[in-house]
């Protein structure tokens, strides 16, 4: 019998949703805690108060992937008046391998993040952090305009390693994307989710802010109703037939082109990968859970259909003597 | 007969030739309790039980309340059935309610908990046949207990 898309895709969202991994999450946010304190003890005098990004900051998250970052913004004059950017982000590095690596996770230099992977605790879970160190634009101004320069080490998109930097308000970024989710969570939210567990399956893919501002983008400039399966179908259509072209203006700095952060060939290829999962889906409804793929650690309830007389195991039964009324 | 357990999606075969037989020797107790195995076998994709005989308790208890069965001899028929060709085996539990309803009491309704759960029944969706009997008569139903809870077939 044929997949019914509908049903399988309620299903990956329900299995992925982040409650059922409540345990994983308590642990990502107490590091984060932890980190976050011993950033504020580390640069007492230097830094504004760390915060929340990511996914489960904007609402979007997945139980598969946390994506928890921690946005550290620092004065401009933090690390010397003619401190770099490069200064910012290898000083806080230091501070982060020094104090985690080698003893509880490993510490790595990521692309404008630092990223700590901590080892597996007697529960096999796995707590990954992203900080993302940040300076404001001018001293003392970070508290009005919120706006942040950050260090690319390494290159993304049309963003050069060391050469370049994103200024970018993140307060206004996380803020579009979670109201937009919240008001829209039929839609926009389940999209945005789904996209995400497609990614994740892949094992590679457009940074979810790319994710995240194309649907919505997508639900701004067509039509979207129906089921989650014909909405979804309209998003990836869109994306086939936009992501070479497409604009994203960044909400935390409409200079910014967050489009720039994948470059022409991963455009083609994400156009290429919309266009082939299209043309598979159509051919064979089954393809839809290659492609999206439920979190089999926590099924959804039994179907009717799917419903047996069970047997525990071969061999004749001994039932014990009863009594019935 | 034919029936569907229409929450969860299972099926149930039994000829009536079977009930006869069911309601004559629940006939011979009256007005008392009485009951026995279901025998049967399941179809290929699990989701029909097919019921096909019974067997009867060598020792039990009854009263026109109460149906107490006991298990003495029965292991034997049912490893000569398992081993059969062919195969039967333990699909679940019929009694009587004699003058009485067709619905399952708590009383039956632990006892199906107990037979689901118990190390030696090796399904784990026994079926439960109550016969309302009379003189003039019976009314059969049928129950399976699915995962800790008993549904009705239609």
């Amino acid at each position: 019998m044929a997949t019914d898309k509908v049903k399988h895709l309620d299903c990956v969202l329900e299995s992925h949703k982040i409650r059922k991994e409540q345990a994983l999450l308590d642990k990502h946010t107490a590091k984060r805690g932890e980190i976050k304190e011993a950033l504020e003890a580390k640069y007492t005098n230097t830094l504004y108060a760390p915060f929340n990004s990511g996914s489960l900051a904007k609402n979007t998250a997945v139980n598969t992937k946390f994506d928890i970052d921690l946005m550290a913004p620092f004065k401009r004059n933090a690390f010397g008046s003619s401190g770099t950017l490069e200064d910012m982000y290898e000083n806080v590095y230091k501070f982060l391998y020094d104090k985690y690596h080698g003893k509880e996770a490993v510490v790595r230099r990521q692309k404008v993040s630092i990223g700590l992977e901590f080892y597996a605790d007697a529960d096999g879970h796995v707590v990954k952090i992203d900080v993302v160190p940040g300076r404001e634009l001018n001293q003392g101004e970070y508290l009005n305009d919120k706006r942040l320069n950050l260090y690319v080490y390494e290159q993304f998109g049309r963003f050069e390693k060391g050469a370049d930097h994103l200024r970018s308000n993140i307060h206004a970024q996380v803020k579009h994307i979670r109201d937009r989710a919240e008001a829209e969570r039929d839609s926009v939210r389940k999209i945005i989710r789904l996209l995400k567990v497609w990614k994740i399956g892949k094992g590679s893919g457009p940074k979810s802010f790319f994710l995240e501002l194309i649907t919505i983008k997508a639900f701004d400039s067509k039509t979207i109703t129906g089921d989650i399966w014909e909405k979804l179908k309209t998003v990836l259509e869109y994306i086939r037939d936009n992501a070479k072209t497409v604009s994203l203006p960044d909400p935390g700095n409409s200079g910014n082109d967050v489009a720039d952060t994948m470059t022409d060939s991963e455009k083609s290829w994400l156009s290429s990968d919309m266009d082939t999962m299209l043309t598979n889906i159509a051919a064979s409804d089954d393809m839809i859970k290659s492609y999206f793929r439920i979190n089999e650690k926590h099924p959804c309830p039994e179907e009717k259909q799917e419903n047996r007389y069970g047997v525990k195991r071969e061999g004749a039964s001994n039932p014990p003597a009863n009594r019935f009324g | 007969m034919n029936l569907t357990c229409k929450d969860i999606g299972l099926r149930l075969e039994v000829e009536n030739t079977l009930l006869e037989q069911l309601y004559n020797t629940g006939m011979k107790h009256y007005p008392n309790e009485f009951g026995g195995l279901l025998t049967g076998h399941y179809s290929e994709d699990m989701k029909t039980c097919h019921i096909t005989g019974t067997l009867l308790p060598q020792k039990y208890k009854s009263s026109r309340y109460y149906f107490e069965r006991g298990r003495e001899g029965l292991l034997e028929k049912l490893e000569k059935l398992y081993h059969a060709e062919p195969r039967s085996i333990y699909v679940g539990e019929w009694h009587t309610h004699p003058d009485g309803e067709k619905g399952p009491s708590d009383t039956d309704k632990q006892a199906m908990q107990t037979i689901s759960d118990h190390e030696e029944v090796t399904i784990s969706c026994p079926v439960l046949l109550i016969l309302a009997t009379s003189p003039r008569g019976y009314t059969p139903g049928f129950y399976v207990n699915f995962k800790n809870k008993l549904y009705e077939y239609e």
